[in-house]
């Protein structure tokens, strides 16, 4: 792992408008994403986590242009992603790559394994059809499928074979940077863990940088060096993996580790159990988002937009309590 | 290396796995051998009734007369100078003793009565009133035309009317809806309205009115009409698949990977979206032979020279006694009718993702 920045996002926004009535006028905007930025060095994993709804999967998706992006900078090498187009963006994509939380959803059915593996070069115009066929035969070897399934249909396999061959197509481009949507949630408890080691070998051999999006905590402890969480469309704290487990800082993310089940005596603690729902983000709470369901809430919470607090080295709070 | 070639079995994909579950159904199955046989039948229709031999050898040269069933300009132009055309088994033989010829499995024909001493041995047109016989199997016409030979002809325009409509109207309907779907927005607006008008417009009575126009009213208006106004269910169940398919994660893997529109539209869309859409071609094809039947009917979807089933239908309801005038012609129609019907609505079943693996 070097500290050479890889990708670099910085207030990322993505607002859908509300359309209503005849003449479908724009009401409001549900701000999915507002005001995200991370950093991501190469080599490393980037843990996204937060509730359904937060806007993480549309984080992940805006920065590989899926959806487009209301505002803010995606700076990959030179470019910034969301300002490129054409040809330069098609050549950006070899590098940056998605394997997304349904693999059956996420394959054509009338495509066989290897259309689907061999699509990225097709599309890229790499290669002849010859070294096209062992680039494919290459990568299934590597995440784990044997070539007799190479003319199968998507719907012949498990769903953890199918993760396997989304994770082989992702690779195929020999992409540096592989956002992962929650790529295990969808499968057999049994099936995550091969293929979260799966993604581990990965990316020990390919030198691979991942953003791995989940809501389960405690593979996100495993797989990542950095975690983030994420409140409504904002980055509430960010923080080293270990120091982010041992020392959550932002009541929110005290809440959500509070909820991890643990087999360890000591470290069992009181559940924080957060009151009321999510609040609409159409119509988001003011200042701190979270003021409507802390347990810590402050006069000053409701009034003064939180400030970015650096409580230790690389250890960022975006709270009123924090110092 | 051959053996390894054959553990790599290839698996069904999704046509040969739809084609499974349709065979399942036995009355669809039925109905799907009774339309391939009404094809047959159409396309072989002038050497099972006509009056001009299949294959004939006349003053040294092999000839296919019975091709002028399909166009005029098809039959050797020296049968015409010769003034054989309306009675082959006669006249053959007197302008050339030592032809030969091979007619068709029954000799009538179904655009004129066969008249006395055409085909030697065999009595003219209409015997017993017309009734049904042996001469002619399905009766004749109050003209003594033979209702068979009407019938078997009026297969090829039948079958015409149905894909030809069908294809303008699906052609039309998938683009529309393609595009409306894909691209979305004030595109997608303008030809929704656009749809929309379309799908109001009665089909029946924009025929009458342009018929009324056209001097020589023929076959190809009507299938071109029947085409131009049938699309819209298609262009809406096209757009419904588009606006979903869009969406799915395999455009967005797509999409990640670079392909281009073209590529996602043809290669990730379309081939996904075809399926449902095929329901409603197969009951649009019913529905278009019913049309030219019922234009026929009232004496104006094709000219008089196109066997039609439709024109003996309204020929037997002005002549009720002659019971076989509509009684044939019915029947084709409803189980032609019926047979696109059942073949649409097993393919429904057949087509439906939730049906897949049972």
């Amino acid at each position: 792992m070097s500290n050479k920045t890889l990708l670099s996002v910085q207030n990322l926004k993505v607002w859908f408008p509300v359309r209503r009535g005849f003449w479908q006028r724009t009401i409001g905007h549900v701000k999915a994403v507002d005001g995200v930025s991370f950093d991501i060095n190469e080599g490393e994993t980037l843990g996204l986590v937060g509730e359904s709804g937060c806007g993480k999967t549309t984080t992940g998706r805006a920065l590989l242009r899926l959806i487009p992006a209301s505002g803010g900078k995606v700076l990959f090498g030179e470019d910034n992603v969301l300002m490129t187009y054409n040809e330069r963006l098609k050549k950006l994509r070899r590098d940056l790559q998605i394997v997304f939380q349904d693999p059956y959803g996420s394959m054509n059915p009338r495509m066989t394994i290897r259309s689907i593996i061999e699509e990225g070069l097709i599309v890229q115009k790499i290669g002849t059809p010859k070294e096209r066929l062992e680039r494919v035969m290459e990568v299934m070897e590597k995440v784990g499928l044997d070539a007799t399934c190479l003319y199968r249909y998507p719907h012949e396999f498990s769903g953890g074979q199918r993760q396997r061959v989304c994770i082989a197509r992702a690779l195929v481009l020999k992409p540096k940077f592989v956002v992962l949507d929650e790529p295990i949630s969808a499968l057999d408890v049994s099936i995550q863990s091969q293929i979260i080691n799966l993604l581990v070998k990965l990316r020990e051999e390919n030198g691979l940088t991942y953003l791995f999006i989940s809501h389960d905590l405690s593979v996100v402890q495993y797989l990542s060096n950095r975690v983030s969480v994420m409140y409504l469309g904002k980055m509430v704290e960010s923080a080293p993996s270990e120091e982010l487990y041992r020392n959550p800082v932002h009541p929110y993310t005290q809440a959500l580790l509070s909820s991890m089940p643990t087999l360890d005596e000591s470290r069992r603690q009181k559940r924080i159990l957060l009151q009321g729902d999510v609040p609409s983000p159409m119509n988001p709470p003011k200042n701190c988002r979270f003021c409507t369901r802390c347990p810590m809430k402050l006069p000053i919470c409701t009034e003064v937009p939180p400030p970015l607090v650096e409580v230790s080295p690389g250890h960022k709070v975006l709270c009123h309590r924090a110092k | 290396m051959a053996k390894k070639k054959e553990q790599i079995n290839k698996s069904r994909g999704y046509w040969a796995e739809t084609w499974i579950r349709f065979r399942r159904r036995k009355l669809a199955m039925i109905a799907l051998c009774y339309v391939i046989f009404m094809a047959l039948v159409a396309i072989f229709s002038p050497a099972i009734v006509g009056t001009k031999p299949v294959v004939c050898k006349y003053k040294g040269g092999i000839y296919f007369p019975c091709m002028g069933y399909f166009n005029p300009s098809w039959e050797n132009s020296v049968f015409i100078s010769d003034s054989i055309i309306t009675s082959y088994p006669v006249r053959l033989k007197e302008e050339d003793p030592d032809s030969w010829a091979i007619f068709p499995l029954m000799y009538n024909d179904f655009n004129r009565r066969v008249g006395e001493g055409e085909m030697p041995g065999r009595d003219a047109n209409p015997t017993i009133d017309g009734h049904p016989s042996f001469q002619n199997p399905m009766g004749t016409n109050i003209y003594g035309y033979d209702v068979a030979a009407i019938i078997v002809h009026g297969t090829k325009t039948a079958l015409l009317v149905g894909f030809v409509s069908m294809s303008i109207a699906s052609f039309i309907g998938i683009s529309v809806g393609a595009l409306a779907g894909y691209f979305g927005g004030w595109v997608d607006l303008a030809l929704s309205r656009l749809t929309e008008v379309v799908l109001c417009v009665p089909i029946m009575v924009l025929i009458l009115a342009l018929i009324a126009m056209v001097e020589k009213p023929e076959i190809w208006h009507t299938m071109t009409i029947i085409g131009l106004m049938g699309w819209p269910g298609i262009a809406r169940l096209t757009r419904g698949e588009f606006l979903k398919l869009k969406q799915s994660e395999y455009v967005a893997a797509a999409r990640a990977l670079g392909a281009s529109q073209f590529r996602i539209i043809f290669r990730h869309i379309l081939p996904n979206a075809l399926a449902p859409v095929l329901v409603p071609i197969t009951f649009g094809i019913a529905g278009a032979i019913l049309a030219e039947s019922g234009l026929s009917y009232l004496g104006i979807g094709s000219s008089a020279s196109v066997a039609s089933w439709g024109t003996i239908l309204s020929e037997g309801n002005r002549n009720l006694s002659m019971w076989w005038l509509a009684f044939f012609p019915g029947s084709m129609i409803f189980l032609t009718v019926l047979a696109y019907n059942l073949i649409g609505e097993a393919l429904q079943e057949a087509t439906d993702p939730r049906q897949r693996g049972k």
